[in-house]
């Protein structure tokens, strides 16, 4: 408190974009070389999401904890092996967690706030496209690279920010690989022509439908029926009863938790279940969800950034999940894996700057180049466009089966084959 | 007296003005912007809610249309928001008139319930309006960024002053009603419809005339919303949550008084602000059990409000030393309301309606 | 015509469900003109007392029946007597200010104990659904619309035929007649907040059966169950039952043959509308 309410110079508080840039300019100058480089984190820690916001929190802390601390058994990874930020003298990283509320002007303000007065070096977050919008503001203002690692609404990189990036995939990425998906499936006989979408009206939903039309359109496949409906809905009856009628040979789905148990049940109730139902992560992969509908989930086809079972074919996704594991007490997931793919990148980047001086953090993550190996993700690397997107941000396919996520797709990938079409509630 | 509630009111502007110079960063200076705009919207809707006893419930429909228009205008048009949001006012005005119009003939919950509706069908369109980005909502264009013509920097103490300004034009216009002859109707309409109708007073006109005035004083601070934010969507602009805090600033501070709503904006947005930050990391909404149960004490305690809670305390501080001396004012004053028709009430709501 | 059945039957079941949850609204809304906006919540608690019986003690739902209604039957008559009888005679502002407090403490307590963490029970008594023809019946929803019945037929034997009941009318016509009959005025308000709060007990528990369990989950059913007391007229308990079921079957029947997308704006029109051409609602009496 005493902090906020000193008095301030007059030019100071006149330009608080420079106040801040000579705050981090002055910053080494006088300090012990473990003073820690602080990084800001704005995550939705209360309200409807605060459950995601707390995993993801939890696992950005793990994350730092493995770049602070020698962890020689994760060599590859970029940091792991040595103690801090060796570019830096071996400062540790540390995180300030501001919590957005789920809310965008909150975001923003806890942005600015972080800036200026915990003088962090650079932000990341928001889960939320919607937050991270305008959370991006301020750092692009004052010149702060924001790093993305989760949210996956494609506008965010069709800004022209010149410090913004994000790590993980978009929408436009996940969606082209439901349509890549159905390429190969037809390819093998299949009939996928006809699809329904039932989305909730958020801007995540509305802006994947966006994207799902158009790719349509693009690649010769129908759309039948488009369903939108507000969060929490009450039932789901009315949709689904006219996207039955539809008869679509795929249903595409985007929910966020309560949607997503709803469609299971009221799928069941209604004693039907479409030949694919292929949905965008979200609800569908939050550990609740399996939890909640039980064996009633099974068959359902979802993307995913990520999944359990690469670590079959790569032992460093092993060693990271186990320590995980044990240390966090779950197993990553699709958002948590981004999370720590991400963090490392922003670290590396800061790593390789020397400095916690902003334009060369820039610099250093636009010449961000990790390669795959070194990645706990089915990426081919970390590499950002001119927008900052990582160019090789992409995903894979899984499917629950005896409730499990099983990867699926692609073909040279899966850990087991694909059940298209799903059965129907009589045959299970 | 009089000189010396004017020097009071000179320091408390003085203050305003010289506060962010004092406070540093940019938090509590954002804590200060929304206190000040929810401050703004609590006085707009005293006007109705307050004085003419309309308890709207669907006032983030006036907020968004607000919002909405200043930033189409700014998309499309390249209208700066100095502009913009006046004619978004005009337009949540005419949007106002045209609900209340066959509204005002519900009474008591059904007004309140229908203003529900209203806000919810609000909310519902523009999710589902694409000209209006639909859910995707509206970036503000930022090759305006820094250019105070186009109200949009990106330091906070522009932000800051004209958000002062709104709430000083919301609280002028309340003073103005307050003591006019209109404050006098809206009142005598709150205090029973039938009487007042049989006084002569067109009961629909001076509800649809303190509609418009709430409705419009909604809009702009709407499009000012926009400019601070720079993104708008239904999510922030048009949800229930929004009608009800204004609603609750109001109702906390003391409606249908010129200090309630800014009292009540002064107390509760700093503490969900600061507790958020405090408490809201812990992500088990501590801040709005707090906030419940502030709202409900007070309910039961003082349901006049801060602003007579604190007239309470005034009084009984006032009346141990000197028991005479504060008779005759605080008598003075009643009568008056009493006269003005306001609700006399043994704890004097009507009071401080002329502090 | 497949679909139009279909959709009636769901809208039919669905609008019972509202009309329970409406029920004990329209009760304390009758007896003491007060907006309770904290209804939804008990619905809430309901819920999560159902979900605790069956996580903790293996309790199904169906069973936890004779626990969680008594229970809420109690928290009704301790609302009443720790917080609404001190605003019975105050302004409506402060009624509503109050009951809004009260909204804000209970979701939010609930949120501070429980996180928001989604819980369903597991493999419930009730479960899946029947095919009548070529329709499909989900079998908690119409458990919860049969239950829904009873306590409408229940709780209107008992108004008519016991004394108690017909003491509990008379209040809510007429306060002072009431009271000049010698009837125990607060003794009857307590019931009628006993016997609304039981009521959302009651559908707590069936909704269970059939969704999930958070802090947050009054939110959906709060509203539908405001249009579905205004929409039958307030205060009469066969309103909330006409009112309900007319939003169930509305949002239904719209939501299928027009646009699910503006069901509940769909709603919210005919409700506005019922308000204005016949503000006592479709039963209410003049």
């Amino acid at each position: 408190m005493a902090r906020s309410w000193t008095r301030r110079a007059f030019l100071r508080a006149m330009g608080a974009g420079t106040a801040a840039l000579s705050l981090s300019a002055v910053w080494p100058f006088g300090l012990k070389a473990q003073e820690p480089v602080r990084i800001g984190a704005v995550y939705p820690l209360s309200g409807g999401l605060a459950r995601t916001g707390a995993a993801i929190k939890a696992t950005l802390e793990f994350t730092a904890r493995i770049v602070n601390e020698p962890h020689p058994q994760l060599a590859p990874i970029p940091l792991a092996e040595g103690a801090g930020l060796t570019g830096l003298g071996g400062r540790p990283i540390e995180l300030v967690f501001a919590d957005s509320a789920g809310d965008p002007a909150t975001g923003r303000a806890e942005a600015e706030r972080l800036i200026e007065e915990e003088g962090v070096v650079a932000l990341c977050g928001a889960y939320q496209s919607s937050v991270t919008k305008t959370a991006s503001i301020p750092a692009e203002a004052r010149g702060i690279p924001f790093v993305n690692f989760e949210s996956s609404s494609p506008t965010l990189t069709e800004r022209g920010f010149k410090w913004f990036f994000r790590t993980g995939p978009h929408d436009g990425v996940f969606t082209r690989l439901f349509f890549d998906m159905f390429d190969d499936l037809n390819a093998r006989g299949q009939t996928i022509k006809r699809l329904a979408v039932l989305s909730e009206d958020s801007e995540w939903g509305a802006s994947a439908v966006e994207v799902e039309k158009q790719l349509a359109a693009e690649r010769g496949y129908e759309i039948v029926a488009v369903e939108m409906y507000t969060t929490p809905p009450a039932s789901l009856d009315a949709e689904l009863l006219r996207l039955r009628d539809a008869n679509p040979d795929a249903l595409l789905g985007h929910q966020y938790l309560p949607g997503a148990i709803l469609v299971v049940q009221t799928l069941k109730e209604m004693g039907w279940f479409p030949p694919g139902l292929v949905v965008h992560d979200a609800g569908y992969v939050l550990p609740d969800f399996l939890k909640t509908v039980g064996a009633d989930g099974n068959y359902i086809i979802s993307r995913a950034t990520w999944a359990l079972a690469l670590q079959e074919r790569k032992p460093l996704v092993k060693a990271v999940n186990d320590l995980h594991k044990e240390r966090v007490g779950t197993n990553l997931d699709g958002v948590t894996a981004r999370g720590f793919t991400g963090l490392i990148t922003l670290a590396d980047a800061i790593n390789r700057a020397g400095s916690t001086e902003p334009e060369a953090i820039r610099q250093a993550l636009v010449e961000t180049n990790i390669p795959g190996e070194a990645l706990i993700m089915p990426w081919k690397g970390v590499e950002f466009d001119e927008k900052g997107q990582n160019k090789h941000a992409s995903g894979v396919m899984v499917q629950i089966l005896e409730q499990q996520y099983k990867l699926v797709w692609p073909f040279d990938l899966a850990e087991t084959e694909i059940v298209w079409p799903a059965p129907g509630w009589g045959e299970r | 007296m009089r000189a010396l509630g004017g020097i009071a009111a000179l320091g408390l502007v003085g203050g305003l003005v010289a506060f962010p110079w004092l406070v540093e960063g940019s938090f509590p200076r954002h804590t200060l912007i929304t206190l000040l705009m929810y401050a703004a919207l609590a006085q707009a809707w005293n006007v109705l809610g307050g004085y003419a006893g309309q308890l709207s419930f669907g006032h983030a429909a006036f907020f968004g249309i607000g919002a909405y228009t200043s930033a189409v205008l700014l998309r499309d048009l390249g209208l700066t928001p100095w502009l913009g949001m006046w004619v978004g006012g005009l337009l949540a005005t005419g949007v106002g008139l045209l609900v209340g119009y066959p509204c005002f003939t519900l009474k008591r919950h059904y007004f309140a319930l229908a203003t529900l509706a209203l806000g919810e069908i609000a909310r519902i369109a523009f999710t589902h309006w694409k000209f209006v980005g639909g859910s995707l909502g509206i970036d503000l264009p930022l090759r305006y960024l820094n250019q105070g013509a186009y109200m949009m920097w990106t330091d906070k103490l522009p932000y800051y002053y004209v958000a002062l300004g709104l709430a000083a034009l919301a609280t002028a216009v309340v003073l103005v009603v307050d003591r006019a002859r209109l404050g006098l109707y809206l009142k005598a309409i709150n205090q029973d419809e039938e009487a007042a109708a049989n006084l002569g007073i067109d009961v629909r006109k001076y509800k649809l005339v303190a509609m418009g005035l709430s409705a419009f004083l909604t809009g702009v601070v709407g499009a000012f919303y926009a400019q601070y934010v720079l993104y708008i969507d239904p999510k922030n602009t048009l949800i229930l949550p929004i009608s009800v805090k204004i609603v609750v600033i109001a109702l906390v501070g003391g409606r249908g008084t010129v200090l309630g709503p800014l009292l009540g904006a002064a107390l509760l947005v700093p503490l969900s602000e600061y507790a958020r930050t405090y408490l809201g990391g812990l992500g088990r909404g501590y801040d709005y059990l707090l906030y419940g149960l502030v709202v409900m004490l007070l309910a039961m305690r003082e349901p006049r409000g801060l602003v007579a809670l604190l007239a309470r305390l005034g009084e009984r501080a006032a009346a141990k030393p000197a028991p005479q001396r504060p008779r005759p004012a605080v008598a003075d004053v009643t009568t008056k309301t009493t006269k003005a028709g306001a609700e006399a009430t043994p704890r004097g709501e009507g009071r401080h309606g002329a502090a | 015509m497949e679909l139009l059945g279909q959709a009636l039957i769901s809208g039919l079941l669905n609008g019972l469900v509202y009309s329970l949850i409406a029920l004990g609204l329209s009760l304390i809304w009758g007896v003491m003109d007060i907006v309770n906006f904290a209804h939804a919540e008990y619905l809430m608690l309901a819920m999560f007392l159902t979900y605790w019986l069956w996580a903790l003690a293996g309790l199904d739902p169906l069973l936890s029946l004779p626990i969680v209604v008594p229970v809420l039957f109690l928290l009704g008559v301790g609302t009443y007597h720790a917080v609404i009888r001190r605003i019975v005679e105050a302004p409506m502002v402060s009624q509503i200010f109050t009951t809004f407090g009260l909204f804000l403490v209970l979701r939010y307590g609930a949120f501070a104990l429980w996180g928001t963490e989604f819980r369903k029970v597991e493999d419930p008594l009730l479960e899946g659904s029947l095919l009548l023809g070529p329709f499909h019946v989900s079998v908690p929803k119409l458990a919860a619309a049969l239950a829904a019945l009873l306590v409408f037929l229940a709780l209107h034997l008992f108004l008519t035929r016991t004394k108690t009941g017909k003491a509990l009318q008379a209040t809510a016509q007429d306060r002072e007649v009431a009271l000049s009959l010698g009837i125990d005025v607060q003794r009857m308000y307590a019931l009628a907040w006993g016997l609304g709060i039981a009521s959302v007990g009651v559908a707590g528990v069936f909704l269970t059966t059939f969704y999930f369990v958070e802090p947050q989950v009054g939110t959906a059913f709060l509203l539908l169950a405001f249009a579905s007391v205004t929409l039958g007229g307030f205060g009469t308990v066969l309103g909330a039952l006409v009112g309900g079921v007319s939003i169930g079957l509305l949002e239904g029947v719209f939501g299928a043959l027009v646009s699910p997308t503006f069901k509940l704006a769909f709603v919210f029109v005919v409700f506005i509308l019922v308000l204005l051409l016949r503000p006592r609602g479709l039963l209410g009496e003049a």
